[in-house]
């Protein structure tokens, strides 16, 4: 293609919006590095302030009460490995349970015949409209008459089945699917459940896989619902721990630099996650199906 | 779509339907449908979430429509979403089709990304702590120029755009796939046919890309507007409502009445009323939906 | 088909209930004492307290959580609302009483009978009597404010240590201290703040830092001025049932406050926002704040800035004035050991540990012999305190509001005085939040 100047320009935008996406992160990474107090007097240096491993330290617990004060943190740490494993095992069971379940559901909306259907499918629908704040009180009263608080069991519950919108997502791409697939089996005499995990499931692998990494970010990144039921230290999950290392006021300034550490310790399996997986993640995302 | 009837297959799925949905049902009625209905008795009640409710009728809705707070909470929140929804989309619209014109590089569209993967307090934080009016980096470089400062989140002028623009931050890279992959499905042939008529990027945009687009467009519309009448995370972590009541979008004043100041039976009447509006805006939009998919096939 | 969905369903379940065995805190007495603070400038000093008070009741063990302010209250309340609250907690003025309306405090009277109230700082104890007459709370500690500012600037300012100690404040003119803001006041082109040619919109150095509008009390903002004037928030204090922020010398002290953002001697409050005004001294943006003896390990930890103390100014009825705020050690209602808690709140109310916090020179411990220890502990680190404890000895302290409705009264006056100090309303705005204010009480 021939360079223009329209052509220059317009790279020049979109590299304009990359450095944008992108350059935040190195902020991050620079203040992580950076001693709290020095922090106010060096605010234009583009390099940490009086480097130092300081705030990893008190992430991870390392260092001492007496010596996070001193670099103007607080006393307290994170129990990385025993969050991480929370958020691990809370995202992994939602993901699972959610994708599945929604999937079944969406193919009973989209391809079976029964009286009710899109009535049904409305009321479901109608369920993306609830606002988060107004279900959970009476959610979290319910997880507390199961007995269910401060479990991880607890946090998961509520998502664990389905979503409307994961729902309303794989029900577009089931209406896509060729009629005649689903229909030479049914012919042979295959009950529909087991077209849906013969045939159906194998050939949408695409729209699972993200709706699959939707939802395993939204549970990850999740932070209210786990701060309401999941207090305890054996049912805190990351985002709920960096909560921790919020603002402390009266009590002073935030501990910025720990707190940019924390949140890229919390941000890294997922951008792990993402380096392996990358460039699937970037190519599901899409409309596969939906017309 | 294929709703068309089929009358091949006389006999009615339910049993295996009903299995089929049966979890997800289990779900819904739980986790969806019985908190609403209980949300919406609360809503009639006084309850302060440590003791038990008492009934009291309407009286929080008649509350309401004397609250000026609340009023206000509408107004900065119907603010928000026009202003989130207006720069991420027009934004998203831009960078999608600059990436469809010029690459298909992954490593740019993965960097795109990278926001979204990262929890939205993060995100909030992150930037509460750039665009700080004295120790920010933002300030910092605007004062280098010899710009005055900004109080991006403590300026009243200021401090709606800003939280939506930290939030079109987080989702324009998505939203910009998600239109991507909305471009890919036009075809090739329709650019070439408007090449061979000679039609410049702009009028190629105006004419065969925007109107080809508007069926994924309105579905993404669906999906964000709905997300953002329920701001509430980036808010709460940054003003917490202030200056004055500049950023006290709804669902913070319903937090705040609900768990701060023990008032839940009138946070429920408001959330009753959020239910309402969200309803309304996605009924518009369902209509406008329906409308776009006649122009795709 | 059902069944083995179900079947997976409850595995996965059931794995990740394993994954978190022993999660909850047990209904049973297991000699583990939860015990939540918020601030993290004093867990090492309540550290030692705990393993004192281990080593002494070998049988039960002190678990401190550490939460800050910000989601210290929400924590608690879906903590207690779950089941799960902490069995001792660090207790606050403005947040009691409705903690004690909704039955989620143990009264304390038959459990620290023995303790002699008046070891305490007069009128500590008194701030948790509660209005049925019983006891929420051991004083646990008690705090006034005074002037931080930055030695080199008041020396370039041609200002002395003496100077700063002796200044007077009337709402009309500001008095000396006006007039030393002023001077501290520097623009971009190094003209003083009370010299010609001053730039009000390109300040460099303001005189005197913001840390915000206030809400309903002012304890670090104006309560400082207006108490000088003879002006009280509430009727009568502890248990008030009437507010007065429509009183014109209130409003007058607010207005003179304000006038400060006017003249360009202090920072909009737009700009506070974000930054602490403890950040901003540390950078060098403000010569002069107002705060609590809490934040003094905070300012005296800023590289390369020479903090100097100063007592808050003489007003018009001739005298200094600071609030006085008293924390306590409270115990929720639910714990399931009330003996052992009761007995670590008043190990935390007694000598034993009130010396220990206080040799860590962080805050004033309640009781008075405990607070010259951490006197001594200050002036160890080259601290000398007497801008705080002036007030104690002169009696010129006034304590924090205590009402019932204490949240709905933050939730009116936040936006109300934000608005005042935001200059989007004149201070006669503030009537209007009155009475909205006094309606709760009605």
């Amino acid at each position: 293609m021939r360079l223009t100047w329209g052509r220059v320009l317009a790279w020049a935008v979109l590299w304009f919006f990359v450095l944008a996406t992108v350059l935040p992160f190195y902020w991050m990474l620079r203040t992580a590095l950076s001693d709290n107090h020095a922090l106010a007097a060096q605010s234009f240096s583009l390099l940490p302030a009086d480097l130092t491993l300081g705030p990893f330290e008190r992430v991870f617990g390392l260092a001492t009460p007496e010596e996070a004060l001193a670099e103007g943190g607080s006393g307290a740490s994170l129990d990385f490995w025993l969050y991480l494993r929370n958020s691990l095992v809370v995202a992994t069971a939602v993901t699972v349970g959610q994708v599945l379940f929604s999937s079944m559901a969406a193919y009973a909306f989209a391809r079976l015949r029964w009286p009710g259907r899109d009535a049904w499918f409305a009321v479901f629908l109608g369920a993306l409209l609830v606002p988060p704040i107004f279900t959970s009180l009476p959610n979290f009263l319910t997880v507390k008459s199961l007995g269910l608080l401060n479990t991880l069991p607890g946090i998961m519950l509520p998502s664990l089945f389905m979503t409307p919108f994961a729902i309303f997502f794989m029900r577009q791409f089931f209406l896509g699917i060729p009629r005649e697939i689903d229909e030479a089996a049914m012919i042979d005499g295959a009950k529909p459940w087991r077209i849906f995990f013969r045939i159906v499931l194998p050939i949408s692998a695409a729209p699972v896989t993200t709706l699959g990494i939707l939802t395993f970010v939204t549970t990850w990144n999740d932070y209210f619902w786990p701060l309401l039921v999941g207090q305890t230290e054996q049912s805190k999950v990351l985002t709920v721990a960096l909560g921790v290392f919020r603002s402390q006021t009266p009590q002073g300034a935030p501990d910025w630099a720990g707190l940019m550490a924390a949140s890229l310790v919390a941000a890294l399996p997922v951008m792990v996650l993402y380096a392996v997986f990358g460039r699937r993640v970037i190519n599901s995302i899409g409309f596969s199906g939906i017309k | 779509m294929s709703t068309a009837a089929v009358a091949r297959r006389p006999r009615s799925q339910l049993g295996p339907a009903l299995v089929m949905i049966a979890p997800a049902a289990l779900g819904f009625l739980v986790f969806y449908l019985y908190p609403t209905l209980r949300g919406a008795y609360l809503s009639l009640t006084e309850y302060n979430v440590l003791g038990s409710p008492v009934f009291v009728g309407l009286r929080n809705y008649v509350d309401m429509v004397q609250d000026d707070v609340f009023w206000n909470a509408v107004r900065v929140t119907l603010l928000y979403v026009v202003l989130n929804i207006g720069f991420q989309t027009v934004l998203a619209v831009g960078l999608a089709v600059l990436m469809h014109r010029l690459t298909k590089s992954v490593l740019i569209r993965g960097s795109l990304l990278l926001p979204y993967l990262i929890a939205n307090v993060v995100v909030a934080l992150l930037w509460y702590w750039m665009l700080d009016y004295s120790i920010g980096i933002v300030n910092a470089v605007i004062d280098a120029v010899g710009l005055p400062q900004v109080a991006f989140f403590g300026d009243e002028t200021w401090t709606v755009a800003t939280i939506a623009g930290v939030n079109t931050w987080r989702h324009l890279g998505y939203t910009a796939l998600l239109v991507f992959a909305g471009l890919q499905m036009i075809p090739a042939s329709v650019y070439e046919a408007a090449a061979v008529d000679g039609a410049g990027e702009w009028r190629t945009f105006w004419r065969i890309t925007l109107p080809l687009l508007r069926p994924v467009l309105v579905l993404v519309l669906v999906i964000t507007v709905t997300g953002a009448f329920q701001v509430f995370d980036t808010v709460a972590v940054t003003t917490g409502g202030g200056p004055g009541n500049a950023s006290r979008v709804l669902q913070l004043y319903i937090y705040e009445q609900a768990f701060a100041r023990g008032h839940f039976g009138y946070a429920s009447a408001m959330s009753v009323v959020l239910f309402l509006i969200l309803a309304g805006a996605a009924f518009a939009q369902m209509r406008l939906l329906r409308a776009g998919e006649s122009d795709l096939t | 088909m059902k069944r083995s969905m179900l079947a997976g369903a409850v595995a996965l379940a059931s794995l990740s209930l394993t994954a978190c065995a022993g999660g909850s805190s047990g209904a049973e007495p297991d000699g583990q004492i939860d015990y939540w603070l918020w601030d993290a400038n004093q867990q090492p000093a309540y550290q030692q307290c705990a393993d004192a008070f281990h080593e002494a009741n070998p049988d039960l063990t002190v678990k401190i959580t550490q939460r800050g302010w910000d989601d210290y209250w929400s924590a608690l309340t879906t903590a207690f609302s779950s089941g799960t609250g902490p069995d001792v907690f660090t207790d606050h003025v403005s947040k009691y009483p409705e903690l004690v309306a909704n039955g989620q405090l143990l009264p304390l009277d038959e459990h620290v009978a023995d303790v002699d109230l008046d070891q305490y700082s007069p009128g500590l104890a008194d701030l948790w009597v509660a209005q049925d007459g019983k006891r929420y709370g051991l004083p646990k500690d008690w705090d006034t404010v005074a002037i931080f500012y930055n030695q080199q600037m008041v020396e370039d300012a041609g200002l002395t240590a003496e100077d700063m100690e002796q200044l007077d404040w009337n709402p009309d003119d500001g008095g000396s201290y006006e007039a030393a803001i002023a001077r501290l006041t520097v623009d971009a082109n190094g003209v003083r703040g009370d010299e010609p040619g001053f730039d009000k919109d390109d300040v460099a150095v303001y005189g005197l830092g913001i840390p915000g509008a206030g809400y309903e009390n002012g304890q670090t903002e104006w309560s400082m001025y207006t108490a000088t004037t003879g002006w009280t928030h509430t009727d009568t204090n502890p248990w008030g049932t009437h507010y007065n922020y429509d009183d014109p010398r209130f409003q007058e002290t607010i207005a003179w406050w304000y006038s400060l953002v006017e003249k360009g001697y202090m920072p909009p409050l737009e700009t506070t926002v974000g930054a602490s005004v403890n950040d901003n001294f540390g950078a060098g943006k403000a010569a002069l704040n107002i705060s609590g003896d809490w934040m003094l390990s905070t300012y005296f930890g800023y590289e390369g800035v020479d903090v100097g103390l100063a007592p808050t100014p003489t007003g018009p009825n001739g005298q200094r004035a600071s609030m006085f705020n008293g924390l306590a050690d409270s115990v929720w209602a639910g714990t399931d050991d009330p003996e052992a808690a009761a007995q670590w709140v008043e190990f935390l109310g007694s000598t034993d540990c009130q010396d220990l916090v206080g040799a860590a020179g962080v805050v004033f411990p309640a009781i008075t012999s405990s607070a010259e220890i951490a006197t001594e502990a200050f002036a160890a680190k080259g601290i000398d305190v007497t801008p705080f404890t002036t007030h104690v000895e002169e009696g010129t302290t006034f304590l924090f509001p205590v009402t019932d409705h204490a949240s709905d009264v933050h939730a009116i006056m936040t936006p109300a005085m934000d608005e005042v100090l935001g200059g989007k309303a004149d201070v006669s705005s503030l009537t209007e939040a009155n009475d909205q204010v006094n309606a709760l009480f009605e």
